[in-house]
């Protein structure tokens, strides 16, 4: 085969007509193929060149080099011109509706009272306090004699009991007994707290229930006051309801500690003004005090030397305020519909 | 308890308003529920005195009464149905205001209403909206105010070591300590008839602490109280009924001790005694009903039989009516706990029985009796003859010595020590020496301070617990010893949550008989039982949190959330030996499959598998093995135990068609219980970096097709075994059952990759290891290589 100028024409001719109308990059990187290719006219051509006479083979090989160049150019400027028209109708060409959101992935909730408690923890384990466990079948030395609640003490009214089929044995009241125990295992200093369950025969309605929850806490050192009592009780109770929250502390009455106190914080709906979901614009969130002497010498510890500070709250009680919630009994009523808000 | 601010007043100065009164007494520790200004609530409303009834014309549920204002007769409609002619009702007649509303003349289904009778709420006199209130004195014509006058009324929560908070005089003693103001007691005559010890006889020593007793002759029980004393006793919430029964009332609210007074010619033999109840022996109590007692009741009786129960309520028989001239005056001191028995076994609460179940002083008879004999002397007429006085082991009195620093160390303040003797001498406190070391005596009505911390709370809640600074606790903090379970238990819950399972709590009570049996083979078959349960539905300790689960899946199912995915962590109640109950927290997951069948549930198992093993994987070293098993409540073919070093820790598994069936749960589910301290081994898996590979690694998939109930795990051993040292890891890729195996037989999908730390592995070397396993799986299980 040999090559002419007409047919280096040709070529040209072709080229030119076919990147103009190239339709979109792809068809345009196809032709730069068939055109450039080694199976492509213009190879061939150059290819060619080997068996034209020596005299006409430099102004041949010029021109195809030429028109070799000339393509190249046209390709890239056709293939600038399609990335531009591209890219500039992207947002008719693919747009969508961007406010169609489908439901989002699933996720399970974690129970309100874990999500209560974990905010206790994290507010008390910044101060250095451990969390403690106990048994809830208890007996009736660290359930109540061990706390000055002996047989026909008043406070046993409010503590009615589940009792096990041995009669010695009953599902912890209050959350209390896991003072003396951990008293009983530890030296001081003591720093705790301690969640868990309690149980009374108490007649259910939307702020009581048989079961439910509490926290405990117990410090025991050398030389702590009430004020170190007050001062925790502050920082608990605005660490978790806002910095906003006034605290009120008056007076109360627990068998095991002395004196006894008892902590309240300004209703956040009302702000201190009074309403329906307040006692005179107060919200009582925990009972507190000074370990009674004796508990101290139950757990043995020598009230010469420690003293100590409790305190104890209603763990629902406090998911409900912080979470809005209006009825104890929803936390142990497993409907989804429920768990699924947390 | 209800106090009348009118009243207070007489026994102490108050120069604050009422908010402030409120507040103090409040922080105190005694917390004033409920502030009520009684007879604002009204005007205008007169007595009347109904004279007729009749019905209304056109309404069966109303009735005309006619009622005299002294003035006239005018007929109202009512619709109250307590209503007898001769009771005298307030009367709102056009003009009057109850509340916010002004009374008018109206007409009722055609009939005229000249006004309206009122209920106790609509006075703000009471709760009850049911009835007209029916006055028990009264003058017709006069203004309401007269037997209701203008009075506010607090009601306060007293503390239960409080019992001598229980009355005016008590508050007001707080009053004057919180204010500083001093107190005005009522005047106390001393002057006693002589001793007539045979009057009584306490045979119960072990039940009563004193009995003070008066006789009195002479009574004109008929005289009408006095109104201030009327209006009293009706602010405080009690009923006036005649001048010797209102006075004990009106003693015990004013000083705190209860009273009872025994129409003293009714009393055979005349003369009590303080015994035990004969087992079933009857009485007729002032309330009308008659109750059978027990061995363990206390009663005052006379020669006969129980003329009273002690402490709680009198006996009809001898009761104070309008004829009754003599009187016996009985102000005894109770043992608490034998009041608390009796008034408890009964269902019995009285203003009595709630003071004495708080363990009253006996110091508070004496002059409780002279005050209320002093008050019928001079106005009902009667002459205090004989008195008794027994008293058998006389209280102790107390000093209580504290050390200088003491009310500073304790509260962590700074107070004068002038401020802290005035508020104890307020208290009535003895200062008995305050030169370095304090002393005190508590006064006889406190049986509650014993101690010096007793005393220190007396100083800290008068002077006030808002002038206690706020603190926190030393500068030696302990060193945090991470609870490790506790944070293992929140990383287990952020797994499920991540794997679209919601976290329950569920009771820890459940029904013994009720209950789906499906369990942990280790838990013990028999469950803690409860022996004083308030349902038979709650009387014993879960073994397993399964049923309870299992139950939320059909509770759920049934309020149209079918599919409910749900998981607990919790303790499980396993009766141990003699009288242990062992407490294994468990990890319980239970996911409901409404619907696919089998294949549904399958699928649901082999997730809930993954996400054990997730949960372990994030927590312990050790990787997860599941073994083929059996459980109770479990499907027989889809069960498997969960291993840790070759012992049982859990069980996961389809759920027994049975059980579905006993909770009535639509569909399947599949479920899982471990003993969770054990799925974690107990620790905190730290993560561990090793070198990384040098030489790339070769990963081949191994196919084979395997009939009958053949464990992969099977397979994965003898794979391992076969594999040598350059197996580095094998995964189960996937099953597959269906025709192109052929019926019966199952294809199993494995990953496998191999890798030297010292070359890179040849083609061939690796082939040669595939056909040793293939050859191996082929002889130990027939299996075929599928390619
Ligand atoms: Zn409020």
């Amino acid at each position: 085969m040999s090559v002419n100028v007409g047919d280096l024409d040709a070529i040209g001719i072709d080229a030119r007509r076919r990147i103009a109308s190239a339709p979109d990059e792809a068809a345009l990187e196809q032709l730069r193929v068939e055109l450039l290719g080694k199976k492509g006219g213009l190879t061939a051509a150059l290819r060619g060149l080997g068996r034209l006479p020596a005299d006409q083979r430099a102004a041949a090989g010029a021109r195809a080099n030429s028109l070799k160049a000339e393509i190249e150019g046209l390709l890239a400027t056709r293939a600038q011109q399609l990335q531009e028209t591209r890219i500039g109708t992207l947002a008719d060409r693919e747009w969508v509706d961007v406010t169609f959101v489908p439901n989002p992935i699933r996720r399970g909730h974690l129970h309100p009272l874990t999500l209560i408690l974990r905010e206790v923890k994290a507010i008390f384990s910044r101060i250095g306090y451990d969390v403690a466990l106990g048994p809830q079948v208890e007996d009736e030395f660290h359930n109540f004699e061990a706390l000055n609640i002996p047989q026909d003490h008043p406070a046993r009214d409010t503590m009615d009991s589940f009792y096990l089929e041995d009669g010695k044995l009953l599902l912890r009241t209050h959350t209390s007994p896991v003072q003396i125990r951990y008293m009983q295992s530890h030296t001081p200093p003591i720093r705790i707290i301690a969640p868990g369950a309690v149980y009374r025969r108490d007649a259910t309605d939307p702020s009581h229930g048989s079961q439910f929850y509490q926290f405990e806490g117990l410090v025991v050192d050398h030389d702590i006051r009430l004020s170190d009592l007050k001062g925790t009780i502050e920082y608990f109770a605005r660490s978790l309801f806002g910095s906003d929250r006034r605290i009120r502390i008056s007076g109360d009455h627990f068998p095991f500690t002395e004196p006894s106190i008892g902590a309240s914080v300004s209703c956040g709906l009302c702000d201190g003004a009074g309403c329906r979901s307040c006692k005179a614009g107060w919200l009582e969130i925990l009972g507190a005090g000074m370990v009674h002497p004796q508990v101290l010498r139950n757990g043995g510890i020598d009230p010469q030397h420690f003293s100590g500070f409790a305190f104890g709250a209603g763990l629902d009680r406090l998911a409900m305020l912080k979470y809005n919630v209006n009825d104890l009994r929803m936390f142990l009523d497993k409907d989804v519909s429920f768990l699924r808000q947390f | 308890m209800v106090i009348s601010l009118s009243w207070l007043r007489e026994l102490v100065d108050i120069s604050v308003d009422v908010a402030t009164l409120a507040e103090r007494l409040t922080l105190a520790g005694n917390e004033v529920e409920r502030i009520h200004d009684q007879g604002a609530d009204f005007e205008g409303v007169v007595i009347a005195e109904v004279k007729g009834l009749r019905p209304h014309p056109n309404a069966d549920k109303l009735q005309l009464a006619a009622v005299w204002t002294g003035q006239a007769t005018v007929e109202v409609v009512t619709g109250a149905t307590n209503l007898s002619v001769g009771d005298r009702v307030p009367l709102a007649l056009e003009g009057a205001r109850l509340g916010e509303r002004r009374i008018k003349r109206q007409v009722f289904r055609g009939v005229w209403s000249q006004g309206m009778l009122c209920s106790p709420i609509e006075l703000g006199l009471g709760e009850d909206a049911t009835g007209i209130l029916i006055l028990d004195d009264g003058i017709e014509g006069h203004d309401l105010h007269e037997v209701y006058p203008a009075d506010t009324i607090l009601v306060l929560e007293i503390k239960s070591n409080r019992p001598d908070l229980l009355c005016h005089l008590g508050i007001a003693r707080e009053v004057s300590a919180i204010f500083g103001v001093p107190l005005k007691p009522p005047a106390v005559p001393s002057d006693r008839p002589p001793m007539a010890s045979k009057l009584t006889t306490i045979e119960a020593l072990d039940g009563c602490r004193r009995f003070v007793g008066r006789l009195i002759k002479g009574v004109n029980n008929m005289t009408r109280p006095p109104a201030w004393m009327t209006a009293r006793l009706r602010s405080a919430g009690v009923r006036p009924i005649s001048i010797v029964v209102d006075i004990t009332n009106y003693v015990m609210l004013e000083m705190g001790q209860p009273m009872h007074a025994f129409d003293f010619q009714h009393l055979n033999g005349g003369r009590v005694v303080v015994r035990r109840a004969h087992e079933g022996e009857e009485l007729l109590c002032l309330d009308g009903f008659k109750r059978l007692l027990r061995a363990t009741d206390l009663v005052v009786a006379d020669s006969e039989h129980a003329q009273g129960l002690a402490g709680i309520i009198g006996g009809e028989e001898t009761a104070i009516t309008l004829q009754t001239a003599d009187v016996l005056l009985e102000a005894a001191t109770w043992e608490p706990g034998s009041i608390r028995r009796t008034a408890r076994a009964l269902g019995l609460r009285t203003e009595a029985s709630q003071r004495f179940e708080k363990g009253l002083s006996p110091a508070l008879a004496l002059p409780a009796i002279d005050r209320a004999a002093a008050l019928i002397g001079e106005l009902a007429g009667g002459k205090p003859t004989s008195s008794v006085d027994l008293y058998p082991d006389p209280l102790k009195a107390i000093l209580i010595e504290i050390a200088p620093d003491r009310i500073d160390r304790v509260l962590g303040l700074s107070i004068k020590h002038t401020d802290a003797e005035s508020i104890l001498e307020r208290l009535e406190f003895k200062i008995e020496r305050s030169d370095g070391r304090l002393a005190v005596r508590p006064p006889d009505f406190r049986l509650d301070c014993s101690i010096p911390e007793d005393v220190v709370e007396e100083v800290g809640r008068i002077y006030g617990y808002d002038r206690v600074p706020s603190t926190l606790p030393g500068e030696r903090v302990p060193v945090r010893d991470l609870y490790e379970r506790q944070d293992a238990d929140e990383i287990a819950r952020e797994v499920l949550a991540g794997r679209e399972v919601d976290e329950a709590v569920t009771n820890s009570l459940i029904s013994a008989d009720g209950t789906a049996n499906i369990r942990l083979p280790a838990a013990p078959a028999s469950l803690a039982r409860i022996t004083n349960p308030m349902a038979e539905t709650r009387n014993a300790l879960r073994a397993s949190l399964l049923p309870g689960l299992l139950e939320a899946l059909a509770l759920n199912a049934r309020q149209d959330q079918a599919g409910a995915r749900l998981f607990e962590v919790g303790p499980a109640f396993w009766r141990g030996k003699l009288d242990r109950v062992d407490e294994p927290r468990m990890l319980a997951v239970a996911l409901h499959v409404p619907s696919g069948g089998a294949p549904a549930a399958l699928i649901e198992l082999r997730n809930l598998q993954a996400i054990l093993a997730t949960v372990r994987d994030r927590l312990a070293i050790e990787s997860t093995e599941f073994r083929q098993s059996q459980a109770t409540g479990f499907h027989p073919g889809r069960t498997a135990e969960i291993v840790d070093q070759g012992e049982p820790i859990g069980v996961v598994g389809e759920v027994h068609p049975d059980v579905l069936a006993q909770l009535d749960l639509p569909g399947r589910a599949v479920a899982a219980e471990v003993l969770f301290d054990r799925l974690t081994a107990d620790g905190r898996r730290v993560p561990q970096a090793r070198p990384l590979p040098r030489f790339p690694g070769v990963r081949r998939d191994l196919t084979v097709v395997i009939r009958g109930k053949i464990a992969s795990n099977d397979l994965v051993q003898v794979i391992r075994q076969l594999g040598g040292y350059t197996l580095r890891d094998i995964s189960m890729q996937s099953e597959y059952q269906g025709p192109q195996v052929g019926a019966g037989a199952r294809s199993l999908s494995f990953r496998l990759l191999y890798q030297a730390d010292d070359r890179t592995l040849t083609n061939d070397e690796v082939a040669g290891i595939q056909q040793r396993i293939v050859e191996g799986l082929k002889q130990r299980f027939g299996a075929e290589v599928r390619s």
